[in-house]
């Protein structure tokens, strides 16, 4: 009787501890990218990303939200990517409404290498699920063509240096030199200057942009007393290139939203937020903002001078054993 | 000419000795001209430059 007893509460005890867990298990979620994950480029053109959530059932969890924190590539191998500023730093960071199960927005994703997405799913009921994500945006292949060509280039300086040098003919000297420079010379900073906001009725606070460090962005509906639920729009295009960088589309907000970005990009951005409900004047707000570019360190310089010092240096050795032989 | 001038001038040098001056002096004047064009954040060359810098993809910008 008393081991009857004990059985029970034994397993009264694991179903309180473990109960949320196995709970939580229940809950599916998914990941999707379009174009697909191998098709990414950095740079390229906003993807756009969506989570859908799913009950024991298999049907979309109808309400709850979704938490979701975005981080770039951690830094690794002995070049860096062309914006390392940005490489391992918190991407993005907000909580979106679920819509039908689902959550959707667009990212353009600024480097290459392995990304990785936390999601924390919070229901209704209180049910809880996480899940991380792990992709890989691979480089644009014109980018590897173009650095090529270039350590081609440079290879080729050097050679008709080691050429030109182990014949020692001085007059050649100024010829290499020209072309040297010829090779090296081919082929666009900035404080927060804010533009009015359009509309009265709402406000979009924007901490200071600065690339490597997420700013908070806060909308909100003007005025005291209840706020209406309204389907927010929000939009960050990068206006040098006029490319969308994020957007979210209308997600239900009773009266703010806030979401942490950074802003890979040291230029000027524009962000709008198009805040709309039946019945009423739909709601636009503006901000443009300057972002604040920072220099890499020169230590992550230092290996693709190397790299291209080395190519030349191999290219004089070639161009004197050719010489030579 | 460089042979005549070197052996005016008391100076002339083996051929190894020659090579290597003359490429170490080039290699000098190629790094300075890479760093200026590739890493330094001069604005004048680095806004003329900065789609180069990027089109690289391993030469760090931002």
């Amino acid at each position: 009787m008393s081991l009857k007893f004990f059985s029970l509460s034994l397993q009264l005890v694991v179903l309180f501890l473990f109960g949320p867990l196995l709970r939580a298990e229940e809950i599916s979620i998914y990941f999707k990218t379009a174009p697909i994950a191998e098709l990414l480029r950095p740079n390229g053109d906003a993807a756009s990303l969506s989570l859908l959530i799913t009950g024991a059932d298999g049907r979309p969890v109808n309400e709850g939200t979704v938490a979701i924190r975005l981080d770039a590539p951690k830094a690794g191998g002995f070049l860096s990517t062309d914006v390392p500023v940005v490489e391992g730093t918190q991407l993005s960071e907000m909580r979106l409404p679920l819509r039908q199960g689902r959550v959707n927005w667009k990212y353009l994703f600024p480097i290459r290498g392995r990304y990785n997405l936390a999601v924390d799913f919070t229901g209704a009921d209180g049910t809880k699920s996480s899940k991380s994500f792990q992709f890989t945006v691979r480089e644009n292949r014109h980018k590897w063509i173009a650095l090529g060509g270039f350590s081609l280039g440079l290879f080729l300086v050097g050679f008709i240096a080691g050429r030109i040098f182990t014949g020692a003919r001085a007059k050649a000297a100024a010829f290499v030199l020209a072309v040297a420079f010829f090779v090296a010379a081919t082929a666009t900073g900035l404080k927060a200057q804010d533009t009015a906001s359009e509309g009265s009725a709402a406000r979009l606070d924007i901490e200071p942009a600065f690339v490597g460090k997420p700013s908070r962005i806060h909308w909100s509906l003007d005025g005291a007393g209840a706020k209406p639920v309204l389907a927010l729009t929000l939009t960050i295009t990068q206006l040098e290139e006029n490319k969308v960088v994020f957007a979210v589309e209308r997600i239900p907000v009773a009266g703010d939203f806030s979401m942490g970005f950074q802003f890979t990009d040291g230029s000027e951005h524009r962000v709008t937020a198009l805040a709309e409900a039946q019945g009423r004047v739909p709601i636009k707000t503006e901000q443009v903002i300057n972002v604040t570019a920072v220099e890499p360190p020169m230590r992550v310089m230092i290996p693709a001078l190397s790299f291209f010092m080395v190519l030349i240096a191999l290219g004089i050795v070639a161009g004197r054993w050719s010489k030579r032989r | 000419m460089e042979k005549t001038v070197a052996s005016r001038l008391f100076i002339a040098l083996p051929e190894q000795i020659s090579f290597l001056i003359k490429s170490g002096i080039f290699l000098m004047v190629c790094g300075a001209t890479l760093f200026i064009a590739l890493a330094s954040s001069y604005p004048a060359v680095h806004d003329t430059l900065h789609n180069v810098r990027h089109a690289l993809a391993v030469v760090p910008c931002h």
